[in-house]
């Protein structure tokens, strides 16, 4: 599903914000990818969602060589995956439901086709009476489950998501999980950053840690 | 539910949109304007024409010292020719008031005006259909009334349809800049649209929004947007139209001669084009800028 080899990442002349990262995420695998702020967890998942290339190093995803693969292409592979960002990115002028539905727009589907599953998804995620809320209305734990909600509704083939339960207390957050463990079940595969230790320990899923720019393995899936 | 409406647009109503609005509204404005000047200048051209093109003026000049009774001679003389022609279905000549008439609204009322030694005019038709030699019957007219000058408006016709002409050409050249313009305003709106936007746009892309649905976003934005304003100006020209039109049926005439600067109830329709082209060209350029901005900076 995903694979780096040796992939080394810097910001212009800056040093270096990952060194020699090697791992590999099997289709169907949850992982936990943990680390210190600044450890370079947010810049490992821009590059799997192919928002900057890395400076040296191999990347493949979904079987595809990322270092050859046409832009034109892009687009297609980022539909296949779900992101969480850390800050949310939801659009302030679409409603909540609008937000949610956003991949499946993007995806080429019409409203009257969605509109149950991004329904039943909300109330699952329990915002089922803040569906015709704007983000900015909404609680900074609301937006964080309508930003899950959005990166989790088109069922992709992969989902990952920087630190989702940042905002929200503890039971929502075990919901949360749940949802990710749901969505694994069904074939996704998920690869979570997060510092969340309750999260981490109660999942038992591999962990991948990042000291200093360098991947460690701590953990293999129980 | 409410969630199963129609999902809002992807672009936002931007809240300093309204400049561009009103630049789209006043460049309709002047486009309906514009068109409605070549629609009056063609169908003016084209009455003078068909109130010229079948007839003849025939001018016996006086002759230097006042013999009237020659003018009147040849004058008959004319008259015979003409009736004799074939093809010639009617010709009369016109009385003195009648001639006097025509130059009143050049030379006034004036009774000297009366005594100057003015040309006898014969107005002649030609049937509907017929063809008449026309050098010939000059040539004929000439010999039976050697004073006579055969006028059959070509060189008018041609001035007139050169003056419309040129009049059509200009609007069109008009219609082109005020097309130009109206794009440039627009492609500088949607870059300036794309960089208020680019968080956004910077999020659809990495979820895996193709160029296209991008462009198709900010393109239906700008061309609802183009229409409702390019509609309100072309509607402000329809008005103004027609309160020409009033002024007309007031008795007041803005320029003597000159064809009343308003349009028929049935050219009207013409305008709504203003907005319907307005729509497209600020589609078209919409799209064109999106795609070209997401091609360099993606």
């Amino acid at each position: 599903m995903v694979r780096f080899e040796n992939v080394g990442m810097r910001y212009g002349a800056g040093p270096e914000v990952l060194r020699d990262v090697t791992f590999t995420l099997e289709a169907g695998s949850f992982t936990f990818l943990t680390g210190l702020s600044g450890a370079g967890k947010t810049t490992l998942l821009k590059l799997i969602n192919m928002t900057q290339p890395p400076s040296r190093g191999l990347v493949t995803l979904f079987g595809r060589d990322l270092s050859v693969t046409k832009r034109a292409e892009f687009p297609a592979l980022r539909r296949r995956i779900g992101v969480v960002f850390q800050d949310f990115r939801l659009l302030d002028h679409l409603s909540a439901f609008d937000n949610v539905a956003l991949p499946l727009r993007l995806a080429g589907n019409r409203p009257a086709d969605y509109a149950q599953d991004v329904e039943e998804l909300m109330s699952w995620v329990g915002l089922g009476d803040r569906m015709k809320a704007r983000p900015p209305t909404l609680s900074g734990g609301e937006q964080q489950r309508v930003a899950i909600a959005r990166a989790v509704v088109a069922r992709p083939d992969l989902l990952i998501a920087d630190e989702p339960t940042g905002n929200v207390d503890a039971e929502i957050g075990q919901r949360l999980i749940r949802l990710f463990v749901e969505l694994n079940r069904l074939g996704t595969t998920v690869l979570i950053a997060t510092h969340d230790r309750a999260l981490i320990e109660g999942a038992r899923a591999r962990e991948m840690r990042l000291v200093d720019g360098r991947l460690i393995e701590m953990r293999s899936a129980a | 539910m409410a969630s199963r409406e129609s999902p809002s647009a992807i672009l936002p109503r931007d809240k300093g949109a309204a400049p561009l609005d009103v630049v789209i509204a006043v460049m309709a404005f002047l486009a309906a304007l514009a068109l409605g000047a070549s629609l009056i200048a063609e169908r003016t051209a084209l009455g003078w024409r068909a109130g010229l093109s079948d007839r003849l003026t025939i001018q016996i000049l006086p002759p230097a010292k006042g013999a009237t009774e020659s003018l009147e001679q040849e004058v008959d003389a004319a008259l015979l020719v003409l009736r004799a022609t074939p093809g010639i279905a009617h010709a009369a000549p016109l009385t003195q008031e009648q001639t006097l008439a025509l130059v009143q609204p050049w030379l006034g009322a004036d009774a000297l005006v009366a005594e100057l030694p003015l040309p006898r005019l014969i107005d002649a038709k030609i049937a509907p259909g017929a063809e008449v030699d026309l050098p010939t019957l000059g040539a004929q007219l000439k010999q039976a009334a050697p004073d006579s000058l055969l006028d059959d408006h070509a060189r008018w016709i041609s001035r007139l349809k050169g003056l419309a002409d040129a009049i059509t050409w200009s609007a069109y050249g008009i219609l082109l800049l005020i097309a130009i313009a109206t794009a440039a305003a627009v492609s500088f709106a949607t870059r300036a649209g794309l960089e208020a936007h680019h968080e956004m746009v910077e999020l659809l892309h990495q979820m895996g929004a193709q160029s296209n649905f991008i462009a198709r976003a900010f393109e239906r934005h700008y061309f609802r947007s183009a229409l409702g304003a390019s509609a309100l100006g072309a509607a402000l020209a329809g008005v103004f139209f027609l309160l020409a039109g009033g002024l007309e049926f007031a008795g007041i005439e803005a320029v003597p001669f000159l064809p009343p600067i308003t349009l028929k109830v049935t050219e009207l329709p013409w305008l709504l084009a203003v907005p319907a082209v307005s729509g497209l060209i600020a589609l078209g350029t919409a799209r064109l800028s999106v795609l070209a901005v997401l091609r360099e900076i993606y």
